[in-house]
C-alpha cells in the first residue's frame, strides 16, 4: 500500500515543479481605466489579461506595439512598468439556476451580502449569436400583465421588444411589471403541477444606472415576490464604464444558459443609451475613430450582436429581450434609437404627454408596434381585443381634430365617446400586472358594451371593480378562460351571466 | 511628448535598418545613431526612446534571463539554451540572475514568455 502512496506522491511532485508557461506584458500608461500595455504577444482578441492584485482586464485593441485592455476592477493601485500576463481564456461568468434571487456585478460576483453562488458552470461573455437553423419562429406569448400591450402589442417569447421614451415615461415600471407578472404567472403553473408549464425566468441588467435606483428595483421585486425567479446584473454609475459595458453582455451569457438548457428567459437591459455612452468612452480612450455623435463605428454592431442572442431555440427554449433606450425630447429619430428600433422586432413607445394626461402606462399606440403581431397572441385576446389598436388610432386622429370644431356627426361622436373608454380602461397603475384572464374578461365586457352607460370619469373605478369581483366571486370561470384560452359559447354564456350581476351591483352602487 | 505616427514608422525603419542576418548588429546600430545625429530628425528624443524599445524587445527575444534562487550549476544554463534554441528555432543565449525572492526554482524570461517554476509563484497562486 505504501508503495502506491508513493507512486501518488511522485505524481504530485512531477506536477508541482512543471513549468507554466506565461505570456506577460508591461503597463505603458494607465488612464481613466484603460491600460496600454507593451509585450502580451501572444494576446486573443477579448480575452482576460491577469494585472497584479488579482484585477482583470481585457484586451480590446491589438495593435502593432501594445494591447489596450479595458480595467474590470480598481486601477488606483496599477502603475507603469507592473506586470500583466495572459489567460488565455476568454471573459467568463458563473450562470445556473444559483444566480436566481442574487444580486451580482458585470462579472457575476454577488453583491447582495448573501454570500457565495454556488455556481459549477461559466459561460463565456461574448458569444455568436444562434444561427438560422438553430431558431423557431416566435408563437408562444410571454405576457406583460400591462393590458394595453397585451392586447394591442403582444410580445412573445423569443422576440427583442424595444421600450422607448424620455425620461420619467414609466419605461422601468413596464419592465418590472413584466418580471413580476411571470413571477406571478410561474407561482400559478408550478403551483398548478402542471407537466407542460414552462416557467420564465428574469434578468435585470441596470446599466448606468444611480445605485439608489437600483435599491428601489430589488425593493419592488422583492415586496412582489418576484426576486426569487429574478437575477440582478448591476453596473451603477459608479462603476467604470468597462463594467457598464461588459454587464448586458455578462446578463446575455446568464439568460443563454436557461434558453440552452430548455427553459424560457427574460431579459431587460435598462438601458441601452447608457450602455452606449460607456462604449463611445471607451472607445475615444482606446483611440478608435469616432463618427457620428463621437459614437465608434461599430456601436451598430455593439447593440445587434447583444440583441441577437435572444431568441427561440428548436427544441431548446427561448430568451425574450426588452432592451430600454432613453430619448431626449421625444426624439425616436437619433442615432442609437434609430440603431435599436431597426434592431428589435417592435417597440413601445412611451409618450410625455400622454403621461403627464394621466394616460399611464403612457403607451402611444401610433408609434407602438410588435413585428411578431398576432402570431404570439392567445385566441382569446384576439377574440376581445383584436380591433381595439384600430379603434383607439381612430379615436387619436379624430380627437385632433374635433378640437377645432362643436359641430360632429353621430358617428365621430360614437368613436370619440369609445376612444375615451378605452382610453380610460387601459389605465393601470405601478407594479400591478393583470392576469390575462382577468384582462380577457374585462375587455369582453368592453367589446359586449358594458362601459357604455358608465359616465367616462367613473370607468377606472368601474374597471377595477369588475375586476375585483371576477377575482373574489368568479374565480373558476377566470380559471376556465385561462386554460381553455379560447372564448367558447359557453364561457360567452358564463361572462355574460357574471357582467349582468356586476352590472346590476355596480349600478346600485 | 508623445510620439507620432512618421516617428514610429521613422523608428521602425531604423530597427529594420539594425538588423544583420536577422540579428541586432552592434556596427548597424552605431550607424544609425551616427545618422540619428547628423540629420537631427523630428521628436529626436521621442524616436529615440521608440528605437531603444524596438532593440531591447528583439535583443530579449534572443537572450533568457534565468532568474534563481540558490545555486545554478553551469551545465543547467547550457542546457536551457539548448532546449529554449530548440523551442524557438533560432539562437538564444541565457544569462543567470540570482534572485532570493523566489525562494526555490527558477523563472526563465524570453521576450514576452516567462516560463515559471518558482516556489514564490505556487504560494502566490495559493494565496489567491
Amino acid at each position: 500500500m505504501s508503495n502506491v502512496i508513493e507512486q501518488i506522491e511522485q505524481q504530485i511532485a512531477k506536477l508541482s515543479t512543471k513549468a507554466v508557461k506565461k505570456n506577460t506584458g508591461h503597463i505603458r500608461t494607465v488612464a481613466d481605466g484603460v491600460a496600454k500595455v507593451d509585450g502580451l504577444s501572444d494576446v486573443m482578441y477579448n480575452e482576460m489579461v491577469q494585472f497584479p492584485g488579482g484585477t482583470i482586464g481585457i484586451a480590446l485593441n491589438l495593435e502593432q506595439d501594445e494591447v489596450g485592455c479595458v480595467v474590470l476592477g480598481d486601477v488606483s493601485q496599477l502603475k507603469e512598468g507592473d506586470e500583466v500576463t495572459t489567460t488565455g481564456k476568454l471573459l467568463s461568468v458563473p450562470v445556473g439556476r444559483a444566480l436566481l434571487g442574487r444580486v451580482v456585478d458585470a462579472l457575476g460576483r454577488p453583491i447582495d451580502g448573501k454570500g457565495p453562488i454556488a455556481s459549477t458552470e461559466t459561460y463565456p461573455v461574448e458569444k455568436i449569436a444562434p444561427g438560422v437553423m438553430a431558431r423557431k419562429s416566435v408563437s408562444q406569448p410571454l405576457f406583460t400583465g400591462i393590458m394595453a400591450i397585451d392586447s394591442m402589442i403582444p410580445i412573445g417569447r423569443g422576440q427583442r421588444e424595444l421600450i422607448i421614451g424620455d425620461r420619467g415615461t414609466g419605461k422601468t415600471t413596464i419592465c418590472l411589471d413584466t418580471i413580476i407578472n411571470q413571477a406571478r404567472i410561474n407561482k400559478v403553473g408550478l403551483a398548478s403541477g402542471d407537466k407542460n408549464f414552462r416557467p420564465v425566468y428574469s434578468i435585470y441588467v441596470a446599466v448606468g444606472q444611480k445605485q439608489s435606483n437600483v435599491v428601489r428595483t430589488i425593493s419592488a421585486l422583492e415586496a412582489a415576490d418576484a426576486l426569487q425567479f429574478t437575477t440582478i446584473v448591476a453596473a451603477t454609475a459608479g462603476d467604470n464604464p468597462a463594467n457598464q459595458y461588459i454587464a448586458p453582455f455578462s446578463g446575455a451569457a446568464i439568460g443563454e444558459w436557461f434558453m440552452e438548457n430548455g427553459m424560457d428567459a427574460l431579459i431587460v437591459y435598462d438601458d441601452l443609451s447608457k450602455h452606449a455612452v460607456a462604449y463611445r468612452q471607451i472607445s475615444l480612450i482606446l483611440k478608435r475613430p469616432s463618427g457620428r455623435e463621437a459614437y465608434p463605428g461599430d456601436v451598430f454592431y455593439l447593440h445587434s450582436r447583444l440583441l441577437e442572442r435572444a431568441a427561440r431555440l428548436d427544441g431548446k427554449g427561448s430568451l425574450t429581450a426588452l432592451p430600454v433606450i432613453e430619448t431626449q425630447a421625444g426624439d425616436v429619430s437619433a442615432y442609437i434609437p434609430t440603431n435599436v428600433i431597426s434592431i428589435t422586432d417592435g417597440q413601445i413607445f412611451l409618450e410625455t404627454d400622454l403621461f403627464n394626461q394621466g394616460i399611464r402606462p403612457a403607451v402611444s399606440v401610433g408609434l407602438s408596434v410588435s413585428r411578431v403581431g398576432s402570431a404570439a397572441q392567445i385566441k382569446v385576446t384576439k377574440q376581445v381585443g383584436g380591433k381595439l389598436k384600430g379603434e383607439l388610432a381612430q379615436f387619436r386622429e379624430l380627437a385632433a381634430f374635433a378640437q377645432f370644431g362643436s359641430d360632429l356627426d353621430a358617428k365621430t361622436k360614437a368613436t370619440l365617446d369609445r376612444g375615451s373608454r378605452i382610453v380610460e380602461l387601459f389605465k393601470q397603475p405601478q407594479l400591478n400586472p393583470l392576469a390575462i384572464e382577468v384582462q380577457a374578461a374585462v375587455l369582453w365586457a368592453l367589446q359586449k358594451n358594458y362601459f357604455d352607460s358608465i359616465d367616462v370619469k367613473q370607468i377606472v373605478t368601474a374597471a377595477n371593480s369588475l375586476r375585483d369581483f371576477l377575482i373574489t366571486r368568479k374565480s373558476e370561470l377566470l380559471t376556465t378562460v385561462r386554460t381553455k384560452a379560447a372564448l367558447s359559447p359557453e364561457i360567452e354564456v358564463d361572462l355574460k351571466a357574471a357582467a349582468e350581476e356586476w352590472k346590476a351591483t355596480f349600478s346600485a352602487k | 511628448m508623445a510620439a507620432d505616427k512618421k516617428t514610429k514608422v521613422l523608428a521602425r525603419q531604423l530597427f529594420k535598418l539594425s538588423l544583420a542576418d536577422g540579428q541586432v548588429s552592434a556596427e548597424k546600430v552605431s550607424g544609425v545613431l551616427g545618422w540619428v545625429d547628423k540629420h537631427e530628425p523630428r521628436q529626436p528624443l521621442a524616436l529615440l526612446k521608440l528605437y531603444q524599445n524596438l532593440i531591447a524587445t528583439e535583443l530579449s527575444r534572443l537572450n533568457a534571463v534565468v532568474t534563481h534562487a540558490g545555486p545554478l550549476a553551469a551545465t543547467a544554463l547550457g542546457q536551457i539554451e539548448q532546449a529554449l534554441t530548440k523551442k524557438y528555432q533560432r539562437r538564444i543565449t541565457a544569462t543567470a540572475r540570482p534572485d532570493a525572492k523566489l525562494l526555490a526554482g527558477l523563472r526563465v524570461h524570453i521576450g514576452d514568455d516567462v516560463y515559471e517554476s518558482s516556489a514564490s509563484s505556487q504560494l502566490a497562486a495559493l494565496s489567491v
